[in-house]
């Protein structure tokens, strides 16, 4: 369960959180969300898909872990096997909430909530949060700062997706993995750029994905495909 | 040289002719990378004055691939059209009328049909349990209020094969914008006074009141009930299906929801009654319910009391009792009669009935629009090049048409010969021998010892598969002889458990019918 609240230096004026990732701390996890702005870095390290949200239906682009639910292949005995983090990853156990501005017809203020619940959440372990006297610590700026990054980038995500769908630039893809070991994995219900269909486009449409800062984005995506092989040997490896 | 067929006018613009235009332009769209000359012109005439009447609000799921083809996206369809997902039919009442007396008509196939011998194992082993709810998992998701789909099931693909119910009214305006900012079909609003003949009897032109004469190679008649080119101007005869299919009437209402969370049934409820039946059709902002009866065999009056009392029956077990009194007392139904029957021919000389004009039943298995679908679709593929390949054309139309119209009448009627209800004579004297085909009569002999296949529906695109008829034979209690032996009886039983497994996963993994027709007012449903 979840247990959202609004992050205050009062009442969790003594609380840590634990930054060591192991799967203990909620890190098994097959896919992190990710963000157009976030591309070039993630592609450096993981294959950047597509997937339809559960709750809504709408694409997002997701940084591939593993091959099933549950799966982190970059998850080791010393901690997660990659120089970058997802920062979708990176900022539990913290989210960004609304919180509706003292002034009538303000707009809402955006704060920082803690999930209490979550298993980053310690008493005696890990980076303090506040101060002595109540102002906040360097990882706390750091959490604040990368939360403002992730909100930027989820909400400049759909006029993405948009581009992509207008020009018919996505497609479902399947994997199928033989591994060492003789077990075949299917990898459904991903998506990917129709690199066929991206070849094709004439110079307005380029054009136009170019200045809706598409482009760059989308080469980013072909290119972090290359790592699939990484994460099968990852996998391979494990076995 | 004879002459070419390059323009086709329809005239009626109520679903059928909306229907009939979006498919055959879809199909002859220009390319527009050639600018060759155009294809074909389509033109469609509609009097300004002729409202489209609102039966056919079931549809069979032929409807997806119709759409699809004709190039909306089946979110705005679904947001236009008030339109709701429908699994099927289920039938209350029709065995015998007792208070358990119910049974399913899917959409899904059996699983493993055709691949083991469902029914036999079936009867040896599960017969206390209904047919379709052994072999098939599309029941429980109806009985559960659940939808065919999830929110990221791409446009038009189904998790359970479905249709939808629609608002007939909704649908036709829908096409109409689509056909003609997206597919150029000309629209014209206006009285045809005059319909000109050529010297060979042909269809020369259409006189209009304000736009003059209006020139075709083919018309298509879409006019409905009046049927005003194949009926009145033609004079082609209505074959007359009464003896074998009583209904002869219809009483409609629309019905809203006791709730606005009200849950929205994802089937076709179809209530038989002493003298008829009554639909009852979930959209998303009410209920469509009608009672089609016998005129010969009950009165309007008494039709019209039967459906006040079922609309509060309904309305109360979801709301305040009272309160459904008071709105089914409130509700003033609306009556269609109708004459049950088919035309001699539909396409006569160059003119070709789609819709009503071509004929009518009572809807009970929806079957007004499948065969427009039908109908379009094979004159737009079988669109002929000039006149005089037309007459050729026409005779493989009519011969097919005709074979669709039997079967569907076939199948209807098997509704009611295998009903034990004794509460009235309707029902006894639908039993009478005389009032049903040969050929069904022959069928169901040759059904006591073998399941329906496709050695007894062999054309390739059958209006009712052989499936259909299982769901209704044997939800209607007819019972085969005893097979001999245990065939294979261990593959049936795998399909079941098939089958009950599936029904499990899908009910924890779809939302309700409402849930999704909710998120698809302000999400739409992705492409791919």
């Amino acid at each position: 369960m979840t247990k959202l609240v609004l992050l205050n230096n009062v009442d969790h004026k003594a609380l840590r959180v634990i930054t060591r990732r192991a799967a203990a701390y909620g890190d098994a996890l097959m896919a992190a969300p990710t963000f157009p702005a976030e591309f070039r870095t993630i592609q450096g390290c993981y294959p950047i898909v597509f997937q339809k949200r559960a709750d809504t239906g709408q694409f997002q682009p997701f940084a591939l872990l593993g091959f099933e639910e549950g799966e982190n292949l970059f998850l080791g005995k010393d901690g997660w096997e990659a120089h970058y983090i997802p920062m979708s990853v990176e900022r539990l156990p913290f989210f960004i909430g609304g919180q509706r501005s003292s002034e009538p017809g303000g707009a809402p203020k955006r704060v920082i909530h803690i999930d209490l619940d979550h298993p980053r959440v310690s008493s005696s372990d890990g980076e303090r949060l506040f101060r002595e006297f109540g102002g906040t610590t360097d990882y706390l700026d750091r959490m604040n700062m990368l939360l403002d990054q992730l909100d930027a980038g989820m909400s400049a995500t759909p006029a993405f997706i948009e581009a992509l769908l207008a020009h018919e630039l996505l497609e479902s893809f399947v994997l199928d993995v033989t591994l060492k070991d003789g077990s075949e994995n299917r990898l459904a219900g991903f998506y990917t750029i129709n690199e066929e269909r991206l070849r094709a486009l004439d110079g307005t449409a380029i054009g136009a994905l170019h200045a809706q800062n598409c482009l760059e984005p989308l080469y980013m995506v072909i290119a972090s495909m290359a790592h699939l092989r990484d994460l099968i040997d990852r996998r391979n490896r494990r076995r | 040289m004879s002459k070419q067929v390059k323009r086709v006018v329809i005239v009626g613009g109520g679903s059928a002719g909306w229907l009939t235009a979006g498919l055959i332009a879809a199909d002859y769209r220009r390319d527009p990378a050639s600018d060759g000359g155009s294809a074909l012109e389509l033109t469609l005439v509609e009097s300004p004055a002729v409202g489209p009447i609102g039966v056919g609000e079931g549809t069979w799921p032929s409807m997806r691939d119709t759409l699809r083809r004709i190039g909306v996206s089946e979110t705005d369809f679904i947001r236009e059209c008030d339109a709701s997902f429908k699994q099927g039919s289920k039938f209350v009442g029709w065995v015998d009328g007792g208070a358990a007396d119910h049974y399913y008509h899917p959409f899904t196939l059996p699983q493993g049909y055709g691949e083991a011998d469902l029914v036999a194992q079936w009867q040896r082993a599960h017969a206390t349990m209904p047919y379709a709810e052994l072999v098939c998992y599309q029941p429980r998701l109806c009985e559960h209020g659940r939808a065919p789909k999830q929110v990221t099931t791409p446009e038009y693909a189904a998790v359970a094969n479905y249709a939808y119910h629609l608002d007939a009214v909704k649908i036709g305006q829908f096409l109409q914008r689509h056909c003609t900012t997206r597919l150029g079909v000309r629209h014209i609003v206006d009285h045809v006074t005059t319909i000109e003949s050529a010297a060979d009897g042909d269809i020369a032109a259409l006189l209009t009141a304000a736009h003059g004469r209006i020139e075709g190679d083919l018309y298509i008649d879409c006019t409905g009930i009046a049927s005003l080119l194949l009926g009145a101007h033609y004079a082609i005869p209505l074959l007359p299906v009464r003896e074998v299919l009583f209904n002869d009437a219809a009483l409609a209402v629309q019905v809203p929801y006791a709730q606005p969370d009200a849950p929205i049934a994802s089937h076709t409820l179809s209530t038989a009654q002493s003298a008829g039946w009554i639909w009852d059709i979930g959209l998303q902002s009410r209920r469509g319910v009608g009672h089609v009866y016998s005129s010969a065999y009950t009165s309007d009056d008494a039709a019209a009391e039967a459906l006040r009392s079922y609309v509060a029956a309904s309305l109360a077990a979801t709301g305040a009792p009272a309160e459904g009194t008071r709105m089914a007392e409130a509700l003033t139904p609306r009556k269609l009669s109708f004459q049950p029957g088919y035309r001699q021919r539909f396409w006569h000389r160059n003119c070709v009935a789609v819709g009503l004009s071509a004929g009518f039943v009572e809807p009970l298995e929806a079957s007004a629009l499948a065969l427009v679908e039908f109908s379009a679709t094979m004159i737009s593929e079988q669109l002929p090049a000039t006149r005089e390949l037309m007459d050729l054309v026409a005779a493989r139309f009519n011969d097919a048409f005709r074979y669709r119209w039997e079967r569907t009448i076939d199948f209807l009627k098997l509704h009611y010969v295998l009903s034990q209800r004794s509460d009235s004579a309707y029902w006894s004297d639908h039993r009478a021998p005389a009032s049903q085909s040969a050929r069904l009569t022959a069928l169901l002999s040759l059904w006591r010892h073998h399941a329906p296949s496709r050695h007894d529906f062999h054309r390739i695109e059958e209006i009712f598969p052989a499936a259909s008829y299982h769901f209704v034979l044997y939800g209607m209690g007819f019972r085969p002889e005893p097979q001999a032996g245990a065939h294979a009886a261990a593959r049936a039983e795998g399909y079941f458990s098939e089958a009950a497994a599936l029904g499990r996963s899908m009910l924890a993994g779809l939302p309700t019918n409402r849930a999704l027709l909710e998120h698809l007012k302000t999400h739409r449903l992705q492409k791919i």
